[in-house]
Parts: structure tokens; sequence; C-alpha cells
């Protein structure tokens, strides 16, 4: 039978290629030669001679006017329609199969479905965190077109001076607008306990640069903004909803920033959620209104303070190298503008060689980003490792499923369909499988991306991200479950129909040579899932080890039981005397407080992430460039280090005659004598700093434990500790150690009455020294959570994996087995024959995942602490904590093999 | 050969259907048919009748297949699908109620105006 011949219902049935163009156009030529010459009868038997009744015919069927052709593309319309019918009905019928499969077996479909939304799951969460934190666009006009303005040619600072934005922002014509601005969290209690709100310092093009509209009253303009400018703010929605109920009324009101009433102009467009990912914005300010926070000219004629960002839009039409290049030629007049007077003659040089350039800044900026870049990616890996896992799993219950299959399958190739076919319907069904899993896993990742979140926030920070779904993280969910279906359905079904027919359908539910290379298959598999699980355990026991010695290291201060209250002096203008003054009233009051064991006030608090240094000069010890003479600074007062809990080794604290005028002395930690009096006791000896005054000499009265300083991570750093009595140019806040004797927490009422007795107008901010130190923790803590949690996860997984492998193996060679004990085996060495099967894939396992692992240490150093990626105990524990869950998992099938009774076992076929 | 109604336009799918309702046909068939049944009334264009039988191929209300004449020679035959009998169904009754409601109106003596 040539194709043409074959009836268009077989063809359908059978898939067989459409026809060809050529055929169609033949067959439609046939038709209308028959056509013509029944016509041509029909005239004929009327009385027509022939010759008349073929032109007659042929006129009708209008074959002059082109009727050929147009059939001929109408057949050929018909023939592709109906051949994409024909697919729409395949797949109909392949997913109404696939149904048909899962739903006769629902445990096996709970099972797998369940498994990869875990798997697709994890990934979407991941993901969409991922997503927010560094892929997501501004929720502005064009975001493509914002560039940040940063100085350098690469990796520079992007913090600019009042002067030096101004110089810019008058001289610049590559952009289509700029503007800077300055985070600023507000106070808004006016007293007592601060009630912090985020804002932001704004330049007056911030809105309409950024293409933010208002929802009510208005935003802010470039006119909103010049020296002594009226104080008004514009509200985010979230707030005016939060704090006003989102009341129109409240446009006109007066809300009190630190102590100044501001007017609120306006609410912004409730899908601006702010440039800085991960900190939600509450209120906008004009920057020209940080000179009434701050008093004086709030830094804005200051040429050293650098606290502003610059975005900035590309015209329509200029690249961001165009950008570049007019940034590169304005920068030296930008910066003889703004250069800071005093400077020397080397460090003008050096300040007017700056240069300036520009970053994209689609997504603006973020602290966070930096901060947790890299563990997001680790975590993706991770995440991936285990839908792997999941995959792998998922796979042998598919290959167990194709066993019971296997004479269904053999009857239908038997009968005729085509291996393809086959394939691509057992495929569908893990298609249909991975799609159900997605779904599931999408409605699991928004729960979970919620908790990681939370995660990422601490006691003291907040985490604000859009985790609202968008197309690229629904993109990516369905990147997922299309790869997983590829990688865990495609090798079984290519498999399952790869039988050998005669034995499949004469003995009973297995063909000896086609079961061994399944076997092969399934332990190849379990293999697998051994392997990728070690490297997940090692490095949970790595993250969790590090965190452990991070939240357990001694940091040369009791973390627990102490108060931290942070003043803000800013709007208060005190002399360096009334401050004294008002520092000394407040411990006494503090002191006084019944629940109060000790207090002192400091510059700094440990691990506050702030920091102090500069030069000192020690005689005797010749450092070996500016580096070298570095140590870091903090200002305390009496009583510091008993609150704190760092011991005094030598010498004395500070006391209350340590004051202005008195001779200027210093307590030093060990690290400093170590390094600069070589280890000898450095009470008595002298030490010189400079300072705004120049150079000041201290007397050692004092040497105290080493302590961490800046981050528990840091190795031991030099610290000189001055009296905060003999400082003078204050930092503008200051910070009080309070140690109660109970929960410190309780105690904050009475301090903040009694510090509201010294001067009612100071706001002050809580928190407690444990809390300051694991807020530094928490990307370690996330590390530590979630690779645990992931661990834990791919162990769980891999143990179903084994335990279902076990029993089906077993179950397979049930017969052998019975053969075995009934001529005489011991039922041990049933067990013992199993468990080294067992034995044998976990070898396999660990010696792919340890290597896997050891190429993946490279990766995860830059995350541990107090411990190496290659640290013997971690890996014993892990391969034993695997070792243990694979034996678990073999016991039961081998127990239920061993005490099979034989004479069933052989008897069940 | 007389004057032909133009056919309405539409009315040759239901027509083909409805041929095809007695028995599969071949293209000439449904066309001696169509003439025989409206005693020549109606003009069908010969090559309008084949994109007819594409279009209703094309939407599964009929299928083809090759077949053998009484005189053997080689034809399409097409026959009814059962969505082609539904179809066919729907379309009588609506275009009976149709041609009901125009004739009516426009049998009916106007009114004085």
């Amino acid at each position: 039978m040539t194709p043409r011949e074959i009836r268009p219902g077989i063809r359908r049935l059978f898939r067989l290629a459409v026809r060809r163009p050529a055929e169609s156009a033949g067959e439609m030529d046939d038709e209308i030669r028959l056509h013509i010459a029944l016509r041509t009868e029909q005239l004929i038997a009327r009385g027509c001679t022939p010759d008349d009744a073929r032109a007659e015919a042929e006129a009708r069927f209008g074959l002059a006017d082109h009727a050929r052709r147009t059939l001929h593309d109408s057949a050929m319309h018909r023939e592709t329609r109906m051949d994409r019918l024909d697919r729409l009905d395949a797949l109909r019928q392949d997913l109404r199969y696939a149904l048909r499969g899962l739903r006769r077996n629902p445990g096996f479909a709970a099972i797998a479905a369940l498994t990869l939304a875990l798997g697709i799951g994890a990934n979407t969460a991941i993901f969409s965190v991922v997503d927010a934190v560094m892929l997501r666009s501004l929720p502005v006009q064009r975001p493509d077109q914002l560039v940040q303005v940063a100085m350098g040619s690469g990796g520079g600072s992007d913090e600019f001076s009042n002067p030096l934005w101004e110089a810019l922002r008058d001289r610049q014509d590559a952009f289509s607008g700029m503007f800077a601005l300055a985070n600023r969290t507000f106070d808004l209690a006016g007293g007592g306990e601060t009630r912090p709100v985020e804002g932001t310092f704004v330049s007056g093009g911030f809105f309409d640069v950024l293409g933010v509209r208002e929802i009510a009253g208005r935003v802010l303009h470039s006119a909103d903004d010049h020296r002594g400018c009226a104080p008004v703010a514009v509200l985010s929605n979230g707030f005016w909803e939060r704090a006003y109920g989102g009341d129109a009324a409240a446009i006109g009101k007066t809300i009190v920033l630190n102590g100044h009433p501001f007017e609120i102009v306006g609410v912004a467009d409730p899908a601006f959620t702010g440039i800085e990912v991960g900190r939600a914005v509450q209120l906008y300010a004009p920057l020209c209104a940080k000179a009434i926070v701050d008093g004086g000219d709030g830094e804005l004629d200051e040429r050293h303070a650098w606290f502003l960002r610059i975005i900035a839009r590309r015209r329509d039409g200029l690249t961001i190298e165009d950008a570049r290049a007019r940034l590169a030629a304005l920068a030296p007049a930008v910066f003889a503008a703004g250069a800071p007077s005093g400077m020397s003659a080397d460090d003008q040089r050096e300040f007017l060689a700056n240069e300036l350039t520009a970053r994209p800044a689609s997504t603006g900026y973020s602290a966070m980003r930096s901060t947790y870049r890299t563990a997001l990616l680790a975590l993706m890996a991770v995440v991936g490792l285990v839908l792997l896992i999941a995959c792998a799993n998922v796979a042998n219950l598919l290959l167990a499923r194709a066993v019971t299959r296997q004479r269904e399958i053999a009857i239908r190739l038997a009968i005729g369909a085509r291996r393809g076919r086959l394939v691509r319907q057992l495929f569908t069904e893990s298609a249909l499988l991975a799609l159900i899993g997605g779904a599931l896993g999408l409605l699991f990742a928004r729960w979970a991306s919620g908790i990681l979140v939370s995660l990422l926030a601490s006691r003291d920070t907040t985490v604000w991200l859009d985790l609202s779904l968008d197309g690229r993280v629904l993109a990516f969910t369905l990147a997922a479950a299309t790869t997983t279906a590829l990688l865990f359905g495609l090798a079984p079904a290519w498999r399952a129909t790869r039988v050998d027919l005669h034995s499949a359908m004469t003995t009973g539910d297995r063909a000896a040579g086609v079961g061994r290379r399944r076997f092969t298959t399934v332990k190849t598999l379990v293999v697998a899932q051994i392997a990728l699980s070690l490297v997940l355990l090692l490095g949970a026991g790595l993250m969790l080890s590090t965190f452990r010695t991070l939240t357990t290291l001694d940091p040369g201060f009791e973390r627990e039981g102490v108060l931290l209250t942070s003043v803000d002096l800013r709007s208060s203008k005190f002399t360096d005397e009334q401050l004294r003054a008002t520092t000394r009233d407040m411990l006494e009051r503090v002191r006084a407080t019944p629940g109060v064991r000790s207090a002192s006030a400091s510059t700094l608090t440990p691990i506050s992430g702030a920091g102090w240094n500069g030069e000192v000069e020690v005689d005797g010890y010749t450092p070996k460039g500016r580096k070298d003479a570095m140590v870091f600074f903090n200002a305390v007062s009496d009583d510091f280090f008993s609150t704190l809990g760092t011991r005094v080794l030598a010498g004395r604290d500070f006391d209350a005659h340590d004051v202005a005028g008195a001779p200027e002395v210093a307590v030093v930690n060990e690290a400093v004598a170590r390094k600069f009096f070589r280890g000898a006791n450095p009470v008595g000896q002298r030490i010189g700093i400079g300072g705004p005054d120049g150079q000041r000499t201290m007397t050692v009265i004092g040497l105290v434990r080493d302590a961490k300083y800046g981050s528990l991570r840091e190795k031991t750093r030099e610290i000189v500790y001055l009296p905060m009595a003999q400082e003078r140019g204050f930092a503008p806040w200051i910070n009080l150690e309070i140690r109660g004797s109970a929960a410190v927490s309780s105690l904050i009422p009475s301090v903040t009455a009694a510090i509201g007795a010294v001067n009612p107008s100071l706001t002050l901010a809580y928190t407690t020294l444990s809390a300051q130190v694991d807020a530094s923790l928490a990307r370690e803590r996330l590390m530590a959570t979630l690779s645990a949690f992931f661990g834990s996860l791919a162990l769980v997984l891999a143990v179903i994996g084994l335990y279902g492998t076990m029993s089906y193996t077993l179950a397979q060679r049930r017969k052998e087995i019975g053969v075995r004990i009934a001529l005489g085996a011991a039922r041990s060495r049933v067990v013992r024959l199993v468990l080294g099967e067992i034995g044998r894939m976990l070898a396999f396992g660990v010696v792919i995942g340890g290597a896997m692992a050891y190429v993946a240490t490279r990766w995860v150093t830059p995350f541990l602490f107090g411990i190496t990626p290659a640290d013997p105990v971690t890996w014993v524990v892990a391969m034993l904590t695997l070792a243990f869950a694979a034996l678990a998992a073999g016991a039961l099938p081998a127990w239920r093999a061993a005490t099979a009774d034989p004479m069933l076992a052989i008897r069940s076929e | 050969m007389a004057e032909s109604l133009p056919l309405v336009k539409g009315t040759l799918d239901i027509l083909v259907l409805k041929a095809l309702s007695w028995t599969p046909m071949h293209g000439f068939e449904i066309t001696a048919w169509l003439e025989e049944r409206s005693g020549g009334a109606l003009g069908v264009q010969d090559s309008a009748l084949y994109q007819a039988l594409h279009r209703l191929e094309e939407r599964g209300l009929t299928s083809a297949d090759w077949g053998v004449t009484a005189n053997n020679q080689r034809a399409r035959y097409y026959k009814l699908t059962r969505a082609g009998r539904a179809h066919l169904a729907t379309e009588t009754a609506q275009w009976v109620r149709y041609a009901d409601t125009v004739t009516g109106i426009l049998t009916t003596a106007a009114g004085p105006t």
C-alpha cells in the first residue's frame, strides 16, 4: 500500500505522517477528474454531444477561473488544520491516559507530587527572594534608564557631599533628570523612648525623575527643595494607611519628626515602594529640610559630610557608555567645586583626580543585596540539589511502576503501537506530575518565602521585600517543573518501553535481562541521592557548627543581661561641657534605679557595626606603614568594663578623677600590649594619638581582655579606650550600657523615667546587647537554619527513595529468596545480603558525594567561622547520619523478605 | 438550464450535511442530489461545493475516505460524523424558525400607516 491509499481514519489512529502538499493536490485532481467525467456522462445522457458535454462540464466547474488552484489551496488548508487537530487530540488522549494512570494509583501520585512540590517549592521560595533582592526592576517608569552615579572607576564610593551633588546637578547635561537622597530614621516621639519611622531626605527631582505620582495631595517637586525651605513631608501609602487609616484629612496635618513639625502635603502612589530593596521608606522630606532637623546648615554646606546617593535618568537615546563619558568629562570641574577645605596638598591632588562613573540602577540599590548575594546564590545551589534528589526519587518510583505495567506496554507494542508514541504517553504522565508538583510548589513557596524573609530580619531590623508573584517567578517555577519532568520522566519512559515482548508476555512480572539493567538504573539513582544528600548534610553540618561557634564563643564581654540605650543628641546642641554634665547626671540616676546593678556610657557599643579608628604612636614601635599603626578607639565612662563583663587584667579602670584637665589616660587591650609593647605590661607606658587639636599623649593606666569590636567574626583588633570625660568634639549621640539583676527589658520604663528626669527632650532607642549581637548573625542564622532544613529534607527524601527501592527490588527477588530459604539459607544471611547491598550503594554514594563536597569546598569557605571545610568531626557525623538512615531505611524491607514464608513466595506465580 | 436561485450565504453547508445524512456520497453525487432535490432551482458552483466539503471536514463535521464507485472508479466518499449529525439538527431547526419568521413578515399584508 502506498501512503495515499491508507484510509485517513487509520492514518490518524496510528499517527502516520500527514500527506505532503503534492499528495493532497494529486488527490484533489483525482476528485476533479471524476467530477468532470461524471458530469460529462450526465450531460451526454441528456443529449449533448461528447465534446459539448465535456466543455460544459469544465465550464461549470470553473476550471478556466483558477478553480483548481483555489481547491488545491483549500485542500492544503484542510490538511494542516486537521493535522493540528490531530495533535491536539493526541495530547488530550495522552492527558486522559495520564490522568487515568495517576488516579488508578493515588498513593504513588500523591507521594510523587508532594516530593516534587517540596523540591520545586523550595526552589521557587529561594528564587522569589533572589528575584526580590537582586533581579526585580524598580516600580517606576522606565527603570532601565536609571543609573547610580558613583566615584572612582569601579567599586568606588557612592556617597557624595551636598556641595558635590549641587556641583554635579548644575553641570550635568547627559541626563534628563537627577536626584540625590539620604536615608534617615526619624523619631516620632519627641522625647523619651523613640518611635522610629524610616524616612528619606530627597532632592526636589526625586518623584518627577522617577515618574512617581501621588494618590492624595501632591508629591515633592523642585520648588520644595531650596535653602530655607518649608518643612513638608510626603507619606508612603502604607504609612498613610497604618497611621492615618488612609484618611484624606491627613493632608495638611502636622507630623512631628525629631521634635520638628512637618506639614503632610501628600501620599505617594501605592505601587511605589522606594528605591532601596529591603528598606520600606515611610516618609519623604525635601533634602533642604535636613537643616531643620539637624540644626545649623544640616551639613548641606559641609564638604566633609558624605551622605548622599545620586540617581539619574539617562536621556532617550543615550547609552550608559555615553553617560559615563559625559560624567568622566564633568568630573574635574565637579570635584574642583566641591573639594573639602583644609586638605594636605597630596590629599587634595588625590581628591581632584577622582572620577565619576555610572552604574545601572534599574533594580535600585540595596545594602542587603551585597550582604546576602552570595548567601542567596549558595542557597539556590542547595535547593537545586534538593530538587535533584526529589527527581531521583520520583524517577525511581516511576521505574518501579513501569514494572507493574510491563505487560500492558508489551501488549500495546505487540499490537503495533510505536515506541515513540508510548514514550510520549508515559512522559505526559511525568509532565502532568511535574505540573501538579509545580502548582503545589508555588503554594508552598508563597508560605516559605515569607518565613525566609522573617529569618533575614532580626529583632531590631525589619526587612521589607516585595514578594508578590511576578512573571519571572512564574516562569522560573514553570521552567523548574519542565526541567524536572525531563529529568525524572524521560529515562524511565524510555526504559519502560524497552521490553522484550516475548518474555514480558510469557513469564510473569519480570524479564531476566531487562530486570538486571533496570536494577542498575535504580541503584545508580539511589547512589546519586546518597551522594547529593552527603553534600547537603556536610554543608548543613559546617553551617550549624559555624553558627554554634559564633553564638557560644567568648567575645570578651558578657552578652547576656545588658540593656543598651542610644541617646540622640543631634537636636540638643550641647556644648562639650553640657554633654559631660548630662552624661554624668544620667549615669547617676540610672545607677540609682532599682534593678540596675551597674551602668556606663560610651561612644560605641560592641558589634554595632560602627567603628572609629586612627593611628597611634608608641615609643619603640616602628610601624611598617600607616595601616600598621592603626588601632580602633572607643570613648567610655567609668564602669564600662565591669558593666560589659570585660576583665581588667592590670592597672585600673577609669574613675571620677579622669576628667578634662587631669592627666590624659587610656586603657588598652591585650592585642595592643602584644603588638605595640611586645607583650610587656603596658601600664604606665605612653601612647600618642593624633586628633583634631593635634597630637595628644596619654598614659596607659589599665590593660583589659581582648573583646570583639565590630563583628564576632573579626580577628582580634587592637583597641584603645579613652575616657569620655576627656574627649572633645563628641559624636552626636551616646550609648548607655545597663546591667540589671533581672530581665533587662523590664528596666526600660524606669530607665526612661530616670533619663527623662535629667532632660525630657532626649530621645532614647533601646536594644539589648544580646539582640545586637544576634542581629549581626542574621546571615549565619539564615544559612544555618536553611541548610539544616534542606539537609534534613534531603535525608528524608533519600531515605524514602532507598526504602522504596529496597522494597521494590526485594519484591522482585521474592522467589529467589524464597528458594534460598527453602534450601536452608539462614534468614540472617538474607538480611546480611540486603544490608550488604545497601552498604555497597552507601559506599559508592559516600565516595562520589565526598568528591563533590570536596570540590564545593571553595564555595562555602567564606561562610565558615572556626571550622575548616575538611573538619573531620563534621564529616564523620554526616557519614554516620547517612549510614544510619540508610540502614534504617533498608532494615524493614530486609526483615520482611527474610521472614516471608518461602512456600508462599515460590508459589506466588 | 432554467434561471437558478442564488444561494443564501451559509446554506450550502447545511444542504451538503443534509445530503450526506442519507448515505456517504462522493462530490458529484452530492451535486447531483442537490440539483435533483431542488429541481435545478439552486445554482451551486461545482468548485464552491468542494470548498464547502473541505470546510466541513476541517471542522470535523464530515470525514472522508477513498472508495470505489459502482462503475469501479476511485472516488473520495464523504460521510457525516456524529458532530456533523448534531450540527445538522440544530442548524435545520434554526433555519426553519428563521425562514418561518421571515416568511411570516413578508407575506403579511402591510397595515395602514
